[in-house]
């Protein structure tokens, strides 16, 4: 029906063009120039579709032919849409013909056709986004008030507003200021007159997309994936309006109307929406416009400066205390429909209610969701709240997760800061920094005591229960992918970390989560895919993806890296390291120090003597860098034996990597309190006695292999 | 037996990009060696120098720079003895007025130089913005605007302002794009990496990978450069075969040993030759590390770096 | 290609004896591998240990000693024809021209020029290093040793161009125990110069026509024992010697023939000469690309400012940062009750930074505190510029000799205000502008 309907509308705007066309050919002759003004694109839309540049009445006469030709008759969706197109031509051909003898058809306050010197200066702000998206809004409202709100609620988002039709009356009759200088640009009252932003369109494919002219599938590429218009068509709809649409939607363009009867839905394409309050939403989310967030709502400043502002006690207005009472802070992904963006909640009493210096609960949940939104990303995401609510004047925010602690100071309260600006922020912070996964977010805020004990413990800790669970059993081989990361190498110029789920990188701040989300936020950025598709030998983590790919990026300084061997290409370290391990000849183990570690180790070197050996991006058999996460990794120096060759660590860094290392230690070898084995500079700082040491605690690489 | 001079050959060369318009142009890039390797292969196109003005006219320049100026009174005759230095090939107008933090000049003032300027000369053109990246996604844009049909280069090309300033001087206005990024291989490409997914073709890139002045970090300079030129010839990246920029005055005539004056330190000489001495020796580094061209303010350097590329090629 | 450390470790007793300094063999392993150290301080090792490492270990490009005392210079030793693979290791040294067709006039005010250039840059004596004395065409031994005398006088290292054997015996009766270079051994006359320099106990400068020449020079001169040389790589003009230079280190780099692996003399009075702007030009250039020792008319402030600046940083460890001494500095005046600023000893910071305060023409202290040389961010991540290591430099090092108490601490660790004011009891922190740039701004907008 839909299909019909297009071809019939179609139809009936040929017949009309051919007349016009015919007819003017018969007043003026074949050689009559017929075009439009302040422009090198002849008839921009036919050029840009077929190549050819149409001057002459004569030649607009051969066009129609090749229109004509576009308006196959098949029953299928591609049909219909190429159909559109051929009414769109038509509709320019119309329209030129207006301009014949350089008059100018249009008056006041409509613009008609739009020069490229409009084109090339609204270029850029569309790319920056300062333009965000064009509307075309088309027919008329149901009331004019309706009308002009909604256009309205566009200019607000900086959005650059087309209008066709009766709208312009409405507007008018509202008094609403028009122009391109704010953004709201009237084309004509015909229906034709929408070809001219369909021009601006096309001719930015082929300014701004470098296009060749008569490349369609390049252009109709190029004007979905680039040009962020929408098309807003008020009922009623008929044949000629949805034959125009159908040629917005071959160009990537939605069509939302309220028109509800005789069509029908197309996902993505032809939306049926009947609240014309709702437009704005379901358009931008429809051509997924984002609309950055220029300034954050919210009564105190925002700014890094802020950061290390403490309150203390007597300056305090409230305090929330997770270590006291139930507090929780978490990110939750949701599907789109169940997010509305940026609706604050606060749930349970605001912090006027509270005495001054008092303590309470709070919870706040950021839900978002979006296209490309993983649950891995939540704890990426949750980790930048500390920064983001420090960054406020006047408060301050310790912990993480259900320990975290938040002040608000005297002076923000004065100045009017309350729970639900938190929330701004957040909103703000998390749709800016993180818009590549973000489409939509809202916040709720707990200040209820049991609405802040139930988020706690039946909604964050199971989340971070979960998500905890997640990180064990994410394993090497659980993945596809690995990452690599080369912020380092402004000063390791050759240096390449692999990051992969069992082995962070070694400055201990990158984890294979994080990489896999700085991957998704910056595609350009210093983290990027690594396939593990062709493997060399599995059990030293040799494969001929992470080759090329540590070739590629250390720009060929290195040509080998294994995973998991310290002896045989081991992965390179840049400074940053966390520990650095070297080989222990006479134990037959390897010997761990780290950084904060001053004192002389059984290798007869301190770690800054190894750290001069190992940086640098340099491979050095038998030393090799990591983080400190990495010691009760399965991972840990695999090939050579893993974990049971470790035969020294400094105390402290023992124990720190006491509990998990021992849990490694027993389910791999089933050896209870590995760590008692191992050495430390309480025991020994040279071979002799470590061996000793050793021999007495019987630690199992003395009977191992020889690693050289 | 003699010696077995074995060349270093690649399958890779640095992008040709021409700045300017009509009779006189530049081409710079093209090589496919290290800089001035004409052993393991014939120079393609000579690195090329250009002569510094800024919209501020002299204020603040040398003695020996006042004196060659001598007589100019409008930015106009300023650009035309520019213009017309001994081994200038280009004209750089660097637009320091428009920085918020000093004189603030507006986006309008700061036009009607930058027509002034390309009105009086018809050598090729580049412009460098203010320095602050808000006022250049500005001004950058309308300067595009301003010159089109000159195929001027426009630097100062950000991350923080990549896609105002290269969609209007790479696509809307059809000029060179200078790519600027701080002395880091991996800035450096990424900034390319974009901005050629704006749509700009990276035959119409230039970059400029940061400069210092030696002995102010210039290490970093010197690796940037190197490992660069090592991608773009034995890895064949082509997202780092731009040719590649570096204003050397703006860097050299700021710091202390080129500004004190010999009154303030007379034990260091004439404030002149330190300042001409400082340009000199940082554009000799900057283009054996691999500058396809450099900016200079002085005409000795001017005339020495010339001759000094002339001698190399 | 070299041995990694385990390699050479398999090939030591394995005693831990420390007789080589080392407290196992392991780290001395490593510092042989390093080329730190050299393996013949081990008593311990095989003699075909000895043999096949040091064969192993040998360095492509040898180093060469010249001048004695306080004033020897190491030259060569180079494993890398770019900083970022590794580091350089010998820095450039530069010799001012003397010739015997100067008139007296000339020389003396030459000498007297030569020591106002004498400085300190960050830790490092910024002076002209060495002395060249030309036998010009015609001159005879007696010009030419009172020459080369009054140029001793300087107590500089000389280098002596001469090419006659006679003359620079005689040259070198006055002057060899401060271990000058000979530079003057050519295809012609290499037999003679080799026993002039062998018997005197100096390196041979060596030179040839082309670099077919040099080499078999080179060869000839290695025939008869002599591995004490440097190479003149000067060309008959700029193309050429550049060309020469290049060559010569990177056959012996990157294809380890050992013939070419000494260090080099570029001469560019030779090929500029009267020209002190593309003299200047050459220095840099030269120092960029593998001149050992580099030849000039002159070298006043104008030259020295920026050539040792470039050579500071072309010579930095790329993985050790430079670092200033930590301390107050004040700037523009700065007296006691004037404002105190904080930042880290990085050299980089502390240039970029102490410019823009200059440029802000406000009396302030900027305090430099002991950051391990890193930059702020770094060295904040890596726990060496925190809140108690700031508290503790101004407590121990600023509060007895300031009395000002504000002060600003770089934008970027604005996280650090709390901290340090907990630390700090009757100071006003106050977080700085994140860049340099806005520095002047910020002091300004303070001061308003």
């Amino acid at each position: 029906m839909l299909i019909n309907r297009i071809f019939s509308g179609n139809d009936a705007v040929f017949g009309l063009t051919e007349q016009a066309v015919d007819g003017a050919v018969k007043e003026h002759g074949a050689d009559k120039a017929v075009g439009f003004p302040h422009t090198a694109y002849c008839l921009p839309c036919y050029y840009a579709v077929t190549g050819v540049k149409v001057k002459t009445l004569g030649e607009l006469k051969e066009a129609l032919g090749v229109v004509k030709s576009l308006m196959t008759r098949e029953h299928a969706l591609d049909d219909a849409l190429m159909s559109g197109v051929a009414t769109a031509l038509c509709a320019e051909f119309i329209e030129a013909l207006k301009y014949i003898d350089g008059v100018q058809p249009y008056e006041e306050p409509c613009y008609g056709h739009l020069a490229d010197s409009i084109i090339r200066e609204m270029g850029v702000p569309l790319v920056t986004g300062d333009i965000p998206g064009v509307a075309v809004i088309l027919g008329s409202a149901p009331t004019a008030k309706e009308g002009v709100e909604l256009i309205k609620s566009y200019q607000a988002q900086g959005i650059l507003v087309t209008l066709v039709g009766g709208i312009i009356d409405q507007a008018q009759e509202l008094g609403l200021k028009m122009g391109y200088n704010v953004r709201i640009v009237p084309l004509g009252k015909d229906v034709t007159s929408v070809i001219h932003v369909v021009s601006v369109a096309l001719r930015a494919a082929l300014i701004f997309g470098n296009v060749t002219p008569g490349d369609a599938a390049s252009l109709i590429a190029y004007t979905s994936e680039r040009v962020p218009a929408f098309v807003n068509a008020f009922k009623p709809i008929d044949d000629v309006v949805l034959a125009a649409g159908a040629g917005a939607i071959k160009l990537g363009f939605p069509v939302i109307s309220n028109e509800t009867e005789n069509i029908v839905e197309v996902p993505g394409a032809l939306i049926a929406c009947p609240d014309v309050a709702e437009f704005n939403k379901v358009s931008l989310e429809a051509r997924n416009i984002k609309i950055k967030i220029t300034k954050i709502d919210i009564p105190v400043a925002f700014a890094s400066a802020f950061e290390g502002e403490i309150i203390r006690r007597p300056d305090m207005q409230v305090e929330f205390d997770g270590s006291r009472v139930d507090c929780a802070e978490l990110v939750q992904t949701k599907a789109l429909e169940e997010v509305e963006d940026h609706k604050i909640e606060v749930i349970g009493p605001e912090v006027d209610t509270f005495e001054v210096g008092s303590k309470h609960s709070l919870a706040y949940v950021v839900e978002v969701a979006g296209k490309k939104m993983q649950p891995d990303f939540e704890p990426v995401i949750e980790r930048k709240f500390h920064n983001y609510i420090n960054c406020i004047e006047g408060v301050y925010h310790t912990g993480q997760r259900d320990m975290l602690r938040i002040r608000i100071s005297k002076e923000a309260f004065g100045a009017g800061f309350r729970a639900r600006h938190i929330g701004e922020v957040l909103y703000a912070q998390v749709k800016n920094e993180f818009e590549a996964v973000v489409d939509k977010c809202q916040v709720k805020i707990y200040t209820d005591p049991a609405a802040c004990t139930r988020i706690r413990h039946e909604v964050a800790v199971p989340a971070f229960e979960k998500r905890d669970a997640r990180l064990e059993t994410l394993t090497d081989e659980s993945v596809d992918v690995y990452y690599s990361c080369i912020l380092c190498q402004a000063f390791s110029p050759s240096h390449v970390c692999v990051v992969t789920p069992e082995r962070l990188g070694l400055c201990g701040a990158v984890s294979w989560l994080d990489a896999k989300a700085t991957n998704e936020l910056d595609p350009a950025g210093p983290c990027q895919v690594i396939t593990k598709e062709r493997p060399i030998d599995e059990n030293i983590g040799a494969y001929e993806d992470v080759d090329e790919a540590v070739q590629k990026y250390s720009q060929g300084a290195l040509e080998h890296v294994t995973l998991y061997s310290i002896m045989q290409d081991p992965m390179t370290s840049c400074g940053c390291f966390e520990c650095i391990c070297g080989i222990e000849p006479f134990s037959n183990g390897v010997v761990i120090a780290n950084r904060e570690y001053a004192g002389m180790t059984p290798l007869g070197m301190t770690f800054p003597e190894m750290a001069s050996m190992t940086g640098g991006g340099v491979q050095t058999p038998g030393f090799m860098g990591h983080g400190k996460h990495f010691i009760a990794s399965k991972k840990f120096m695999k090939a050579e034996g893993g974990i049971e060759r470790i035969v020294w660590m400094p105390k402290e860094l023992k124990d720190t990597v006491a509990e998990r290392l021992n849990r490694t230690a027993k389910e791999v070898y089933g050896i209870d309190n590995f760590t008692d084995m191992i050495g430390d500079e309480t025991v020994a700082t040279d071979p002799e006695t470590l061996v000793a040491f050793l021999t007495e605690h019987n630690h199992p690489a003395l009977s191992m292999d020889p690693m050289m | 037996m003699p010696f077995n001079q074995k060349p270093q050959k690649f399958n890779a060369k640095i992008n040709t990009v021409t700045i300017g318009s009509g009779d006189k142009t530049v081409t710079l890039g093209g090589g496919s060696t290290f800089p001035f390797y004409t052993f393991d292969a014939p120079a393609e196109n000579a690195p090329k120098v250009g002569v510094e003005i800024s919209d501020m006219g002299l204020e603040g320049a040398s003695e020996g720079i006042k004196a060659y100026y001598e007589g100019a009174s409008t930015m106009a005759d300023i650009a035309k003895k520019a213009a017309a230095m001994e081994g200038a090939d280009f004209v750089a107008l660097l637009l320091e007025g428009g920085d918020p933090n000093g004189a603030d000049k507006p986006v309008d003032e700061l036009i009607a130089i930058v027509k002034e300027v390309a009105d009086a000369i018809d050598c090729p053109l580049v412009v460098e913005g203010c320095k602050n990246v808000e006022k250049d996604a500005e001004l950058l844009p309308k300067v595009a605007e301003v010159l089109q049909g000159r195929n001027v280069l426009i630097m100062s090309e950000k991350e923080e302002n990549y896609k105002a300033i290269g969609a209007a001087a790479g696509l809307a206005y059809d000029q060179i794009v200078g790519a600027e990024s701080a002395v880091d291989i991996n800035l450096a490409k990424q900034l390319n990496v974009i901005t050629t997914q704006l749509g700009v073709k990276p035959q119409k890139i230039v970059m400029n990978v940061g400069s210092a002045c030696v002995g102010y970090g210039y290490e970093y300079v010197v690796s940037t450069m190197d490992r660069i030129k090592g991608a773009a010839l034995s890895q064949n990246d082509n997202m780092l075969q731009m040719p590649i920029i570096t204003p050397v005055a703006s860097e050299t005539w700021g710091v202390k040993e080129a500004s004190a004056s010999e009154a303030d330190m007379p034990e260091w000489g004439p404030q002149d030759e330190r300042g001409i001495d400082m340009e000199i020796m940082t554009a000799a580094a900057d283009l054996v590390s691999g500058s396809d061209a450099v900016i200079l303010r002085h005409p000795q350097s001017v005339a020495t770096i010339s001759k000094m590329i002339k001698a190399l090629v | 290609m070299a041995l990694n450390g385990i390699q050479i470790f398999k090939l030591t007793p394995k005693k831990n004896c420390k007789e080589c300094g080392c407290p196992t063999c392991m780290a001395f392993s490593m510092k042989v591998a390093q080329g730190a150290m050299d393996i013949s301080a081990c008593p311990h090792m095989s003699e075909e240990a000895l043999a096949s490492l040091s064969e192993a270990t040998a360095p492509p490009m040898k180093t060469i000693k010249i001048g004695a005392g306080s004033e020897e210079f190491t030259l060569g030793g180079e494993t890398v024809l770019y900083r970022h693979e590794k580091t350089f290791v010998s820095k450039t040294r530069y010799a001012v021209a003397l010739c015997t067709d100067m008139d007296d006039a000339a020389v003396d005010a030459k000498l007297a020029e030569i020591p106002k250039v004498d400085y300190e840059r960050i830790s490092e004596r910024m002076y002209t290093e060495l002395v060249y004395v030309n036998c010009g065409e015609g001159a005879d031994a007696a010009k030419y040793t009172d020459l080369v005398k009054k140029a001793a006088g300087l107590g500089r290292t000389l280098v002596l161009g001469c090419s006659d054997p006679e003359i620079a015996k005689a040259a070198l009766e006055v002057c060899k125990d401060s271990k000058p270079v000979l530079n003057g051994a050519n295809a012609a006359n290499y037999e003679a110069m080799n026993a002039v320099a062998t018997a005197a106990g100096v390196v041979l400068g060596v030179s040839g026509k082309d670099l077919n020449e040099l080499y078999d020079t080179v060869a000839a001169l290695e025939k008869l024992g002599n591995k004490n040389l440097v190479l003149d790589v000067t060309g008959a003009d700029i193309k050429e010697t550049f060309a020469n230079a290049v060559l010569v280190r990177r056959a012996a780099l990157k294809d380890q023939d050992r013939t070419f692996g000494y260090p080099s003399i570029v001469n560019t009075v030779k090929v500029a000469m009267g020209d002190k702007h593309m003299q200047a030009a050459l220095a840099a250039l030269f120092t960029m690309k593998y001149g050992s020792i580099v030849v000039l008319e002159q070298m006043t402030y104008a030259e020295a400012l920026p050539l040792y600046g470039l050579r500071q940083n072309v010579y930095t460890d790329p993985q050790k940062p430079m670092k200033v001494e930590p301390g107050i500095y004040p700037i523009n005046g700065g007296a006691e009750d004037s404002l105190a600023l904080v930042t880290v000893d990085f050299a980089l910071t502390y240039f970029v930074v102490s410019g823009e305060l200059e440029r802000s023409g406000v009396p302030l202290n900027l305090c430099i505190c002991d950051a391990g040389g890193l930059s702020v961010l770094t060295s904040w991540a890596a726990g060496k510029f925190s809140g108690g290591s700031i508290a503790k430099f101004i407590q121990e090092e600023v509060e007895p000799k300031i009395s000002c108490r504000k002060l600003v601490i770089p934008g970027k660790v604005a996280v650090l205000k709390g901290d340090i004011e907990a630390k700090l009891p009757g100071w006003e922190v106050i977080v700085g502008p994140r860049e340099a740039v806005q520095l002047v701004k910020f002091l300004k907008d303070m001061q308003a």
